[in-house]
């Protein structure tokens, strides 16, 4: 697996609390993403980057749609397996202009309206951060992960990996304004031995909030 | 003080006036310096706070368009995407590109981490990150773009960090523009005074000249004592009266203050603003020319007023002293003639006076001798007295002393002189009591006149109350000579009355108040006879007949005399009638 290519720095503690299960069945791993005041992170992405040996893969090719809504991306933060294909349906009455400049994957959907862009497939893991070239303040972030056990947290902190086959993965958890990097966030799960309980503790920043031009409407 | 007593009347009046004016001169030469150079010293420092603000309206303008033009270029989605091919040879040429396309001196592009990507127009400091620029550094922590004046390749350069938004930051775009000589001299330009940029290591840019430059600044570095002094004075404190000190160009005394410069460098940098203080005190120079010119001026008219003054008052004062030092040397005929009626009109007028009365007495004293009484004197100096030949009947005294050439025989001369001496002061006495005159003294006696020049009608009597007074003031003369061993003396008196004719005769140096007629020979017979009658006091008849009954006769008699044909009848006087002195 090559590196992955999540940006931050700082300090984190890991806790890692392990529950006892039944290890043939498919497992849960669920936990919770605090700061370090003890505070709950919504919108953190945890996944599995490091699969069991042997795991078994999913058939079916995975897709994936970022939506484009009042001068928006919808939603903002876009987990995805390596390989999916991302849709970028204009929902706007206006034209955009989506674009990323990133190293993960550099691309550009010029001038559309409506659902007539072509899908997009994202190969590489790692965050594609999206602007659109016509409204500065539009950001949106796709993160490309090695498989399909992501979650993302809820205004609670909580997240839950589901039917992960039991095993024993290298769990980790990005944020936007995560001031550590992805690999610095691992914590080591054996799942399937009953339910797994992680705690993330992330030292973030809020996004900086670009002004919105507010003439005409959406 | 010795030699300013010594010093002439003139010297006295000049020197004091002199000395004044030149120290009003002094004075107001001192006080137009002070205000003129204060003067100059605030409207110097007024344009230097000119150009202090000039240059921060000019940096203010460049920051300005810095930002927004390279805010402009960051915004190009075509940047963005060149940036994003992190392709070094492409993004060197976007730099040159875009550098001339909005103009400036340098523009260097970045990555999102800082790490330079290319540059253009002035090349990065390999020694040291980008990131250790205070712009990038602030742009990185607040995706803001930020200005600042910082170092560059020893340069000063204005530069500007922009942030490449892809939405995120994915790089920074840098503009500068350097802040050079021809900065230094834009801002001569357009305010006046010398520029120049500098921190105490060294100079980065001025508006000197290179001669002058080299001068101020050798090897623009901060050489002359004075420039550090105030740069670590100005470097330790904030100086919000911003204090002028000079500095020295060839002679050439520079005003300067220093303004310090928001920068991002080690050491605190300055603006060093200078200005000629000399050529702005030029009018200074031009003030006091024309203030000595006029002191000088003054000086002069002072000398002339001075001397015109003191010969005024020198010159008449001057001859009165020469003409005192004639009059000294007994030339009374000394007068001054001055037209004038100030206190030197008076002093000439009182000199001759003086003089005049000096003269007069003068001529009194060749007339009549010494033994003039005073009233007598004082009628003559009045005028009253007609000294011209006049005929008068008057009396004549003559008074004797007997055997006086046996006693000069035996008498040491001293002591004869003062026996004689002694015998004139009484003799004079006598007859300077009744108003007469001593004609002459004849060695022994005196010859005195009576009623001329003062004319008295009773001249016969005072005559003889002068006779009788000589006799009476003997005894006690005569006990005062015994008791000093000298011999005592006896003496006899004639007196004849007559008309005569009087006037004062003789060469004009040499001319007396003389006495010429009978009754002067007469009363010389007279006083001979008393050898003869043994008497001490015998007056003629024609004395006699004048006479009231004042005095006691004693014998009369009849006697030829000598020279004169007729015999002469003579009256001895004894004393004064005793009624007549028991009445008076």
């Amino acid at each position: 697996m090559s590196a992955l290519r999540f940006m931050g720095a700082g300090t984190i503690v890991v806790v890692a609390l392990f529950g006892v299960g039944s290890p043939l069945r498919a497992a849960e791993i669920s936990g919770r993403v605090i700061d370090p005041q003890g505070n709950p992170v919504r919108a953190a992405v945890v996944f599995i980057d490091q699969p069991a040996a042997g795991a078994a893969r999913p058939v079916k090719e995975p897709t994936a749609t970022m939506d484009q809504v009042h001068r928006q991306f919808v939603p903002h933060i876009l987990p995805v397996e390596v390989g999916t294909l991302v849709s970028f349906p204009n929902h706007d009455q206006i034209h955009h202009h989506v674009y990323s400049l990133s190293r993960t994957k550099t691309f550009e959907i010029p001038l559309y309206k409506g659902e007539t862009a072509p899908p997009i497939r994202f190969d590489q893991v790692g965050a594609v951060k999206l602007g659109c070239n016509i409204h500065d303040w539009m950001s949106g972030v796709i993160l490309v992960v090695p498989t399909p056990y992501f979650a993302t947290t809820d205004e609670h902190g909580a997240f839950t990996l589901r039917g992960v086959p039991p095993g024993t993965y290298g769990v980790v958890a990005w944020h936007e304004g995560s001031k550590v990097t992805v690999e610095e966030t691992r914590q080591s799960v054996t799942a399937g031995a009953g339910a797994s309980l992680l705690t993330f503790t992330l030292e973030v920043v809020e996004p900086r909030v670009r002004p919105v031009a507010r003439r005409g409407y959406e | 003080m010795n030699w300013w007593r010594r010093r002439r009347l003139r010297t006295k009046i000049f020197l004091p006036f002199s000395v004044l004016i030149v120290a009003i001169l002094l004075a107001t030469l001192w006080v137009t310096g002070v205000a003129v150079s204060s003067w100059v010293e605030r409207s110097l420092k007024r344009q230097f706070d000119a150009t202090g603000d000039v240059y921060r309206g000019l940096m203010a303008e460049r920051a300005e368009r810095l930002l927004g033009e390279t805010s402009l270029l960051a915004g190009d989605f075509a940047l963005k995407r060149a940036i994003a091919t992190y392709d070094p040879d492409t993004l060197s040429s976007v730099a040159e590109n875009h550098r001339e396309r909005i103009g400036v001196d340098l523009l260097w592009i970045a990555d999102e981490n800082g790490r330079l990507l290319a540059a253009a127009g002035r090349a990065a400091d390999a020694d040291r990150p980008l990131t250790a620029l205070a712009p990038l550094a602030q742009a990185k922590d607040t995706e803001a773009p930020a200005v600042a004046v910082t170092e560059v390749g020893r340069g000063l350069v204005q530069l500007v960090a922009v942030p490449v938004f892809g939405p995120d930051p994915i790089g920074y775009l840098l503009a500068g523009e350097a802040i050079d000589d021809a900065t230094a001299q834009q801002l001569q330009a357009n305010s006046g005074p010398a520029v120049s940029f500098l921190t105490s290591a060294r100079v980065f840019a001025s508006s000197w000249p290179a001669a002058e430059r080299e001068q101020l600044f050798p090897g623009s570095m901060i050489r002359t004592r004075a420039l550090q002094a105030q740069l670590v004075r100005a470097g330790a404190a904030p100086d919000p009266e911003r204090s002028t000190f000079l500095l020295d160009l060839r002679g050439d005394r520079l005003l300067s203050i220093l303004i310090p410069i928001e920068a991002q460098l080690p050491a605190p940098l300055f603006a060093l603003v200078q200005d000629s203080y000399d050529r702005a005190l030029g009018p200074l120079a031009t003030l006091a020319r024309w203030i000595a010119l006029l002191g000088a001026a003054a000086l002069l008219g002072a000398l002339v007023v001075g001397r015109v003054i003191a010969s005024g008052i020198a010159a008449p004062v001057q001859a009165l002293v020469s003409a005192m030092h004639r009059v000294l040397t007994g030339d009374f005929s000394q007068r001054l003639t001055l037209r004038r009626e100030d206190e030197i009109g008076f002093l000439a007028h009182s000199f001759n006076e003086m003089v005049a009365g000096l003269a007069e007495r003068e001529r009194i004293k060749d007339t009549f001798g010494s033994f003039v009484s005073r009233d007598v004197a004082a009628a003559v100096l009045s005028g009253q007295l007609p000294l011209d030949g006049e005929r008068r009947e008057v009396t004549v005294l003559f008074q004797d002393v007997r055997g006086f050439t046996s006693i000069a025989e035996r008498t040491d001369p001293r002591m004869l002189v003062r026996i004689v001496n002694r015998l004139f002061a009484e003799m004079a006495a006598a007859v300077e009591a009744q108003g007469g005159i001593i004609r002459v003294f004849t060695g022994d006696g005196v010859m005195a006149l009576f009623g001329a020049p003062v004319a008295y009608a009773d001249h016969a009597a005072r005559a003889v109350r002068a006779g009788l007074d000589m006799l009476a003031r003997l005894p006690a003369m005569n006990a005062e000579l015994e008791a000093e061993q000298l011999p005592a003396l006896r003496i006899g008196v004639g007196i004849a009355t007559g008309e005569v004719i009087v006037g004062r005769m003789g060469a004009d140096q040499r001319s007396e108040y003389n006495v010429v007629g009978d009754a002067a020979n007469l009363a010389s017979r007279v006083e001979g006879l008393n050898k003869e009658l043994g008497t001490a006091l015998l007056i003629s008849a024609t004395t006699a007949v004048c006479l009231g009954t004042e005095f006691a006769l004693g014998r009369r008699a009849v006697l030829s005399v000598k020279g004169k044909e007729r015999p002469v009848e003579v009256v001895e006087v004894l004393s004064v009638a005793p009624e007549a002195s028991q009445a008076g």
